[in-house]
């Protein structure tokens, strides 16, 4: 029986492998690529952004060049990152950050180039990891997902924001919820799904459709970037020459430890819901520092530094997928423009995937795949040109992308109201980034919202108002657990964080 | 004073807010139509959220009543400092940059043809950013606003506003 379950899943990857090899598909791969690269390249726009910006060049194509398009666009984006880390020490997405802290160093003693040789490599590498553990993990993960009813869907929704909000805040884990939960009332606007009765809509016919999941990710990751990068003009240059990038077969070698390791951490963070890129690259290099023989060089030009950190945010896009096809909940803000993407192709991801559309995780996994080799081929070839790229002033760019993010708006519903909710959006994502609230549990709370909602009714309809049924449910139990242990070490830092400046404070007023 | 003090004080603004915003949700909840049960009802899963922000706004609150957030807004009510963040060249940046989007999104694009408005909010925009000499910034303006019209008409076939 296993084994006819394993043949069927080998069948299923030769088929999508057949089917993704064709000169079409591997030239949208290489374009979306190239432009990952170039736009994650540039300080101020992210890899959520170039998703962003380049999702309505998908509205127009089939659906699997569309998904073939946009991964080939967010594998580029995160590795690309990491030129304009190393060479101007401004991180071109905030996954790529961590990496500054060795790259930069590197391109000051003029070994800028060898540095992005490492990155490019250990992102190749990261991306083989996290494609492999995703095609053997995501199928078992489907099973465990089959047997979920409404109780561990709403304990799932509901963890997938509290986690979110846990990991990405520093300091004080409240902040996160409460942009979680703002999510989660953000998709209660609109008719309810069950009664068709309309919610929070202030009498406005256009609310009843609910707020668009696109143009308010547009708007939060778009429009706030773009606030945030021209509120203030940051003088940039780029130092030392692009001379070698490759590095010699040894220190190649040498990495192969670190980059297994990153890989594997890349994933395990990218399969946390919302965790994200910039958190994967930080652990992994928080790791290698540790573990590492020579990590008291980290942060002073350490190559071992740079192939952590890349391994790790690259790993994390496979990693990030396997929540988003096995239970429609997106691992990083880019798998979050990813999933919205594909719902607007009609595509459900969830358990009922592989029996809908049985070969669609392998098309994944093979179009990933496919990028990954171009990333790797374009990201040497283009090592040495991209210093031009990076010298473009970010006050003539900016301006142009907001008629991008119009566009990528309006395109998918053809409604000027969705380019007024993008914008009502990034102002809100200005001020709360603004606040140190973090964008990434908003999005999380969007998408969720109506999946908690509904599966919270219904469970408790079945249960008549019980809660007595959820002790007989396993995987529910440890889900409550889990986020009982979330609120209660989250509610824990916000104390100490509260204490700690408490006593800063006094201390201040009884010195002064 | 320093962004850790400054951040005490808009947090307990933010904490109030979420008190009262949490109140005003679990007040239009209840007011919703019960179709069987309250549990089944359009109103029950925001009257639970309501509860949420109410709890979390007061924990917020009282964070940030402990890290003297309120003798903070005293203090910029006496100094004025709500005056000097007007005069501030970030704040005032931002504001212009936020004034013209909403030129471009609310006024232009609903009336022009979106070359003409695209062109028009780069120009402004550019102008006002000191990005480039005056030819350059209307060169930048028109041949983006086309190309990217064209583009996105003509190649991917897509609508534009």
């Amino acid at each position: 029986m296993m084994f006819d379950s394993f043949l069927q899943q080998v069948n299923l990857f030769f088929h999508a492998f057949a089917a993704q090899l064709y000169l079409t598909n591997i030239l949208i791969i290489a374009f979306a690529t190239l432009m990952g690269i170039i736009i994650g390249a540039i300080p101020g726009l992210t890899a959520t952004m170039a998703l962003a910006l380049l999702i309505n060049l998908s509205y127009g194509m089939q659906f699997d060049l569309a998904i073939s398009f946009l991964l080939g666009v967010y594998v580029g984006a995160i590795m690309g990152g990491c030129y304009s880390a190393i060479m101007i020490n401004i991180p071109g997405t905030p996954a790529a950050a961590a990496t500054a802290l060795d790259g930069f160093p590197l391109a000051k003693r003029g070994e800028g180039g060898l540095a992005i040789g490492t990155g490019v490599i250990a992102s190749f590498v990261g991306m083989l990891i996290s494609i492999a553990c995703l095609i053997f993990i995501t199928p078992f993960i489907y099973k465990i997902a089959l047997k979920f009813g409404q109780w561990e869907y709403f304990l799932l929704a509901v963890f997938g924001v509290m986690i979110c909000g846990n990991l990405s805040t520093g300091k004080d884990p409240v902040k996160g919820w409460v942009v979680g939960f703002l999510g989660f009332f953000t998709a209660m606007i609109g008719l309810d799904k069950v009664y068709a009765y309309p919610r929070f809509t202030l009498g406005l016919l256009q609310l009843k459709g609910g707020i668009s999941l696109i143009p308010a990710l547009i708007g939060v990751f778009g429009i706030s970037e773009i606030l945030i990068v021209l509120e203030e003009e940051i003088p940039y240059k780029i130092l030392g020459k692009i001379t070698k990038i490759i590095p010699s077969w040894k220190t190649i070698y040498s990495l192969i430890p670190t980059a297994i390791r990153s890989g594997i951490i890349g994933v395990g963070i990218g399969a946390v819901p919302g965790a994200g890129e910039d958190v994967a690259a930080w652990v992994a290099y928080d790791v290698g520092k540790r573990s590492s023989k020579q990590g008291e060089k980290f942060g002073t030009g350490c190559l071992e530094g740079v192939a952590a950190a890349e391994t790790a945010n690259n790993a994390c896009i496979g990693g990030a997928m396997i929540p988003l096809l096995t239970l429609a909940i997106p691992g990083s803000p880019p798998a979050a423009m990813f999933l919205a993407a594909i719902w607007l192709h009609g595509v459900q991801p969830g358990p009922m995937l592989p029996i809908e559309h049985p070969g669609f995780l392998y098309e994944v996994a093979i179009s990933l795949l496919i990028a990954t080799f171009f990333m790797l081929i374009l990201g040497l070839i283009i090592a040495k040109p991209i210093a031009s790229i990076l010298k473009i002033r970010r006050e003539i760019l900016m301006p142009i992308v907001l008629p991008l993010t119009v566009i990528g708006a309006y395109a998918g519903g053809v409604r000027i109201f969705d380019i007024k909710v993008t914008f009502f959006f990034g102002i809100l994502g200005y001020i709360l980034r603004k606040l140190d609230y973090p964008m990434a549990p908003l999005v999380l709370g969007i998408i969720l919202g109506p999946l908690a909602d509904i599966s919270f009714r219904q469970a408790l309809m079945q249960s008549r108002g019980s809660l007595i049924p959820l002790l007989g449910r396993p995987v529910g139990i440890v889900l409550l657990v889990a986020i009982a242990w979330i609120a209660y070490s989250g509610f824990r830092r916000t104390i100490e964080y509260t204490r700690k400046h408490t006593q800063k404070d006094t201390g201040m007023i009884q010195e002064g | 004073m320093g962004k850790m003090d400054k951040m005490a004080a808009a947090d307990l603004i933010m904490g109030l807010f979420l008190i009262v915003f949490g109140g005003i949700a679990i007040r239009t909840s209840l007011n919703m139509k019960v179709y069987k049960t309250f549990l089944d009802a359009p109103g029950f899963f925001p009257f639970i959220l309501g509860i949420i922000f109410i709890f979390l706004g007061s924990v917020m609150t009282f964070s940030s009543f402990r890290r003297k957030g309120f003798e903070q807004i005293k203090q910029s009510i006496k100094n004025f400092q709500i005056i000097y963040l007007f005069s501030n060249i970030k704040f005032k940046r931002v504001m212009i940059l936020i004034a013209l989007m909403v030129i471009y999104i609310f006024i232009f694009i609903d009336r022009l043809n979106f070359i003409i408005a695209t062109a028009l909010y780069l120009f402004f925009t550019l102008y006002y950013l000191k990005s480039a000499n005056i030819i350059k910034i209307i060169f930048i303006s028109i041949i983006t606003s086309y190309l990217i019209s064209a583009f996105f008409t003509s190649f991917f076939r897509i609508p534009l506003p």
